[in-house]
């Protein structure tokens, strides 16, 4: 079942450097059996393409949870913060601080309040927090995801373009510590796919 | 899973000992009986004497406090079962059960209220509701009389009576519905039948939303009838939601304590639940409380901020403290995270506090009283060094006595509605996606 793998003879100044071992599945049960093995094998620059998302893919990769939701809440806090500060600052304590140029603040009267009303400030502290909320949600997890990528070696493969279709995909990438190129594509032989492919950086 | 319609084997989580209620859990019914009978009965016998220094007119206001509660815990039940069909969803098939059995209370929770029709008959309802008597209202205090004469087309005994009934009727009319086709799929398993409760869940939405907003206004509002919030409505739509997720969260942990729902109900359906507690119970909760609060604060207009003003002097002040608190900021944070609410002890933890601030929160709606003097004074500090020792009497056993007697009443209900029928509906066509449900 497996195509032979596409060898490479040029010379080694011009020598494509390998990206990865491809192998293609039929089935999203036959990649979670394969991705547990994977997983067990101890290998740890890999992953998983689907058209669409698999359900316990997570847990048969053995991936951690992301920790996403502990900076989305820190950035968040820092919203909060900031919104009172810069309210307190503007409109009620009058300090002079420094911030690249001498800034005063200026306590303002507004309909007889206080000049330090909480209840006032809660819109905009209610925005900031979400706002920075959702911007540090987006980006980072733009981030973590290596986004935003102009190109990927795999996109190189043809076979790879049915990842968006009706295939499932197994990439173990060479720079895992344990990739060794014959002996990764000898392991992934045992998980039964239906083709093998070496996918060129 | 995908099994979940074939033959119930003793293997299969649709086996009958799985979904039917152990027969430890009518325990919780006799209990409920008896609750029922004491804290009903002691509370009456309580504001009878006059013991512990209770007067007749805040045994009344407790007992209402009692009542919303347990209408409350229901109300939240019938919203999730009807938004559940409204939005077709999936998840929730293997919990909403438990929902309907508690909303299913709807059907008798008339009775609780027919205390006040006596009440009415006796001539006394100006106890609770000032503008049941104007001519009182004029001799003892002309100024509100003033705004509340203009309001008398809408409070006025037949049409506020009227709208009872027809709030009644809509609730045990929605509840019985969404109940009994859900009851008949369990043995015909007929898709049809899914199919009429979504079709009826729109105007349900409508016809819920409207009645419960009108049931605050007429019941809790009115209290102090020259005051209006348009957010009214909405705010005691989340007290209902932070009650009705809470019962369901009790319900269902405790059913899995009992080993049943085995394979059926996970920590997938914990987590939702525990995040519709959150969403609902704290976050909007908060918004619609500060969005109701703020725009009264900033407008600074007397007609609109005696009713916060009067919930800030003497001991009301740390009460409403402690309904921010208690209410949003501290649940808030500890339940914000993902594993409190997938672990049981600690979602039903979420739910025994967010109960207990319900209540708070009840209270603090309808116990203060707005001075009658407020015109009288120049200045906030007058006001409030003059009614510094305003005392709630949150502590006073009338409270707990009508409290558990409803709790009792409405826990005694649905345990006996649950022990009826199957614990899940069995038959539902998204079942098998419901067991299959993972958040991702």
């Amino acid at each position: 079942m497996a195509t032979p793998v596409t060898t490479h003879s040029d010379t080694p100044a011009q020598a494509p450097r390998i990206h990865g071992l491809l192998a293609e599945f039929e089935t999203p049960g036959d990649l979670m059996h394969a991705a547990a093995k994977v997983r067990d094998a101890g290998y740890r620059w890999w992953d998983c393409h689907t058209p669409f998302p698999v359900h316990g893919l997570d847990g048969a990769m053995g991936i951690k949870r992301t920790i996403l939701p502990v900076c989305v809440f820190c950035a968040g806090a820092t919203g909060t913060i900031a919104a009172f500060c810069l309210q307190a600052f503007t409109n009620s304590v009058g300090w002079t601080i420094w911030a690249g140029v001498w800034l005063t603040g200026y306590p303002f009267l507004i309909s007889g309040k206080p000049a330090m009303s909480l209840p006032a400030f809660i819109p905009v502290i209610f925005e900031l927090t979400i706002l920075f909320s959702a911007l540090s949600c987006v980006g980072l997890m733009f981030l973590f995801n290596g986004l935003p990528s102009l190109h990927h070696p795999l996109f190189k493969s043809n076979r790879f373009r049915r990842a968006s279709n009706d295939r499932f995909f197994i990439v173990i990438e060479a720079r895992d510590p344990k990739f060794l190129p014959k002996k990764t594509e000898e392991f992934l032989k045992t998980l039964d796919p239906t083709a093998i492919e070496l996918v060129e950086d | 899973m995908s099994h979940a319609h074939a033959q119930a084997t003793s293997e299969s989580p649709l086996a009958a000992s799985n979904i039917t209620l152990p027969a430890k859990a009518l325990v919780v019914r006799n209990l409920g009986v008896i609750g029922a009978v004491i804290g009903l009965g002691g509370g009456f016998a309580v504001a009878a004497t006059g013991a512990f220094g209770t007067t007749v007119a805040h045994a009344w206001r407790a007992y209402l406090i009692a009542f919303l509660f347990g209408l409350s815990m229901c109300l939240g039940a019938l919203f999730f079962v009807t938004i559940q069909h409204l939005v077709r969803a999936g998840w929730s098939v293997a919990v909403r059960r438990i929902a309907e059995a508690i909303a299913l209370n709807l059907r008798w929770i008339w009775l609780l209220f027919l205390p006040f029709a006596v009440l009415w008959f006796l001539g006394k309802a100006n106890m609770i509701w000032i503008w049941a008597d104007m001519e009182s209202l004029r001799a003892n205090n002309p100024a509100e009389y003033h705004i509340v004469h203009a309001k008398e087309g809408f409070l006025n005994p037949t049409f506020f009576w009227s709208r009872a009934a027809a709030y009644f009727v809509i609730w045990a009319f929605l509840a019985n519905f969404y109940f009994s086709n859900s009851v008949k799929q369990d043995s015909s398993g007929d898709i049809a039948l899914s199919e009429r409760m979504q079709k009826w869940s729109g105007p349900a939405a409508i016809l819920f939303g409207l009645s419960i907003s009108f049931a605050a206004f007429d019941w809790i509002m009115s209290l102090s009838p020259a005051w209006f919030s348009t957010m009214f409505g909405v705010y005691f739509f989340a007290g209902c939601c932070t009650a009705g997720y809470s019962t369901m969260i009790l319900c269902t942990v405790r059913l899995k304590s009992l080993g049943t729902l085995k394979g059926i109900v996970s920590n997938e359906h914990f987590q939702d639940l525990g995040k519709l507690l959150w969403a609902f119970g704290m976050v909007f909760w908060a918004y619609i409380a500060f969005s109701q609060y703020m725009l009264i604060w900033y407008a600074n207009i007397p007609e609109e901020t005696g009713w916060f003003l009067a919930r800030q002097l003497g001991g009301w002040a740390p009460l409403s403290f402690a309904l921010l608190f208690g209410h949003f900021a501290i649940p808030f944070l500890m339940f914000i995270s993902r594993w409190p609410k997938r672990y049981g002890p600690s979602l039903a933890f979420a739910g025994v506090w967010m109960l207990c601030f319900h209540y708070v929160d009840l209270y603090w709606l309808v116990m203060p009283e707005i001075p009658h003097d407020i015109g009288t004074f120049k200045t906030y500090s007058e006001i409030a060094t003059k009614y510094e020792n305003q005392v709630t009497h949150f502590g006073n056993p009338v409270n707990f006595l009508f409290l558990f007697g409803v709790i009792g009443a409405v826990g005694a209900g649905t345990v006996t509605t649950l022990s009826r029928v199957a614990l899940v509906p069995k038959k539902d066509p998204r079942l098998a996606d419901s067991l299959r449900f993972e958040n991702m």
